[in-house]
């Protein structure tokens, strides 16, 4: 044995460092820029001087674009979520179980987001693939990129997300609900009795996490609807990207204000659901 | 058990319904990548050919590839070693205050990606840090959380009683990790290591906003193709290119992990 080994707990906590310190700088470093520069005490020119200019300047869009992320991300995070049980239901089912639709959600999983963004587009544009198949002039072909609805935007969240909330819920019900269902039906429960007695409450917090997963997610998210988004009005993400990426260097506290306020919006929602989460797990 | 036909055939129809959802968004990628023709409203298209493959090697898909594939193993080979350490002393519960470090190294996964890399982009500048390290140092925080958390579950569910009999029969604490720990959590250190990389090679956000343009990754290229028009079928090679590697992947580390569970 070596001389003088460490205590236990020393040994521990510098075995966290190295992963500890990059996390601590990178996201303080980050939030603290951002809030000085969106409370104009870093200014690119000029003197510092507190002031809420930039949030006052952006509250128009801010408030817009709140509206718009939240409605995106709930839309997408409901089809994810109902579409992603379906999945992992058949996935895992007792009788006639199917590997094929686990195997497709998994194969799903590491496509980037972008890439989903660019397949959603050449399937749902006007003259796509699905106007193709269902014969659809492209002149009657309803704006789903690019549209009011931001109807392919939706799309690609919940489609990839399906498949991640498909694998993890699929994971829990593999391990523990077969036994749980072969009782209840031992014990005479029908069909119905078992998915709402037994399985739906096993996938339950599961199927909550992933929600929230996918919500944060889907919130904080830039390239899927800068692509198959329209330009105006935008997401929290597109917005404050245009206002940093502008010539107008008076615009990049108002980025920086934008990219606070989803951030907080983010935090918001994670306690909510951790919460929510908690909640679940005590009622059980 | 029997299920009435009405049942068996309207889970048959679930079952298509749901295998349509997951492929129907990849038919026109695969479609469109050997497309040289293929005009409105042909259902397939009318001449196939290399056209696509052509574009984008043109656009410099090749160095895209080169340098996607280097930031997605860069990436891979800090954080898989660094979650491996924290996510051990994590769940050996040794840490002070473990759920509160916990915490802090899964607050990644809360915040908007580009508003880290907006806030950081100002400072980066100031502090004339290269571009390439600024993108590395902020997609290895992104990924922290993924190889924290898979490593942490390995370690909680991995005996240490091998490790002690081993120190018992005399191995030094080197050989014991080489030996015996290292080799019980491969499965783990692959899956970290597959999502960590997967961080590097997709992501877009921090690769634009901090990059500089000094980084062509292949994300880059799939963007400023989609965004242009009529050139469908380089953004669908491009695309195909951008799949490949990490299914290739996903399917070395599944059958790692099933050989590891054996």
């Amino acid at each position: 044995m070596p001389p003088n080994r460490l205590r236990p707990r020393t040994r521990a906590v510098l075995l966290v460092l190295p992963a500890l310190v990059p996390v601590v700088a990178v996201v303080g470093a980050a939030l603290a820029s951002a809030a000085l520069l969106s409370l104009g005490l870093a200014p690119l020119v000029g003197e510092p001087q507190l002031s809420l200019d930039a949030y006052r300047g952006a509250a128009g869009d801010l408030g817009t674009g709140i509206g718009l992320s939240l409605g995106i991300a709930a839309a997408a995070t409901l089809v994810a979520t109902v579409v992603g049980l379906c999945l992992a239901l058949a996935a895992t089912a007792a009788v006639r179980r199917s590997r094929l639709l686990g195997a497709l959600a998994a194969l799903t999983i590491p496509i980037p987001h972008l890439v989903g963004a660019a397949a959603i587009g050449l399937l749902l544009a006007d003259a796509g693939f699905l106007s193709r198949l269902l014969g659809v002039d492209p002149s009657s072909w309803p704006p789903l990129v690019g549209g009011p609805l931001w109807v392919a935007v939706v799309a690609e969240y919940a489609w990839k997300e399906s498949a991640f909330v498909a694998l993890v819920v699929a994971g829990v019900l593999s391990s523990r609900a077969a036994s749980y269902g072969e009782t209840a039906a031992l014990l005479g429960a029908g069909r119905w009795a078992r998915l709402r007695h037994v399985t739906l409450p096993l996938a339950a917090p599961a199927l909550g996490a992933t929600a929230a997963v996918s919500f944060v997610y889907t919130l904080g998210s830039y390239e899927v609807a800068a692509l198959l988004g329209r330009a105006h009005p935008e997401p929290l993400p597109v917005l404050a990207y245009r206002l940093f990426t502008s010539i107008d260097l008076a615009a990049r506290p108002q980025a920086a204000a934008v990219a606070l306020t989803t951030a907080g919006l983010a935090l918001v929602v994670v306690l909510l659901s951790l919460r929510a989460l908690r909640r679940l797990a005590a009622e059980r | 058990m029997t299920a009435p036909r009405a049942v068996l055939a309207a889970s048959r129809a679930g079952r298509t319904l749901l295998a349509g959802w997951l492929v129907l968004p990849l038919v026109p990628l695969l479609l469109w990548a050997f497309a040289d023709r293929w005009t409105f409203p042909a259902v397939l298209p009318q001449e196939w050919g290399t056209r696509g493959a052509e574009e984008a090697l043109a656009a410099g898909a090749g160095g895209a590839f080169l340098t996607s594939t280097l930031l997605g193993t860069v990436v891979a080979l800090l954080a898989t070693p660094l979650g491996a350490v924290a996510g051990r002393a994590l769940a050996s519960r040794q840490v002070p205050g473990g759920t509160a470090v916990l915490a802090v190294l899964l607050s990644p996964l809360a915040l908007p990606p580009f508003a880290v890399a907006l806030g950081l982009d100002v400072l980066l500048l100031r502090l004339r840090i290269p571009a390439a390290a600024g993108v590395v140092v902020l997609l290895l925080v992104a990924a922290l959380p993924y190889t924290v958390l898979t490593m942490r579950a390995a370690y909680a569910a991995h005996d240490r009683g091998f490790e002690d009999e081993a120190r018992v029969l005399g191995a030094t604490r080197w050989q014991t990790v080489r030996s015996v720990q290292l080799p019980l959590v491969a499965p783990a250190l692959a899956g970290a290591a597959f999502l960590a990389f997967l961080v590097g090679w997709s992501d877009y956000i921090v690769t634009v906003l901090v990059g500089g343009g000094q980084l062509t990754t292949l994300p880059l290229l799939v963007a400023s193709a989609a965004s242009a028009t009529g050139s469908d079928a380089q953004v669908a090679i491009l695309s195909l290119t951008s799949i490949l590697p990490p299914v290739a992947l996903l399917l070395v580390v599944g059958s790692l992990g099933r050989r590891g569970r054996r």
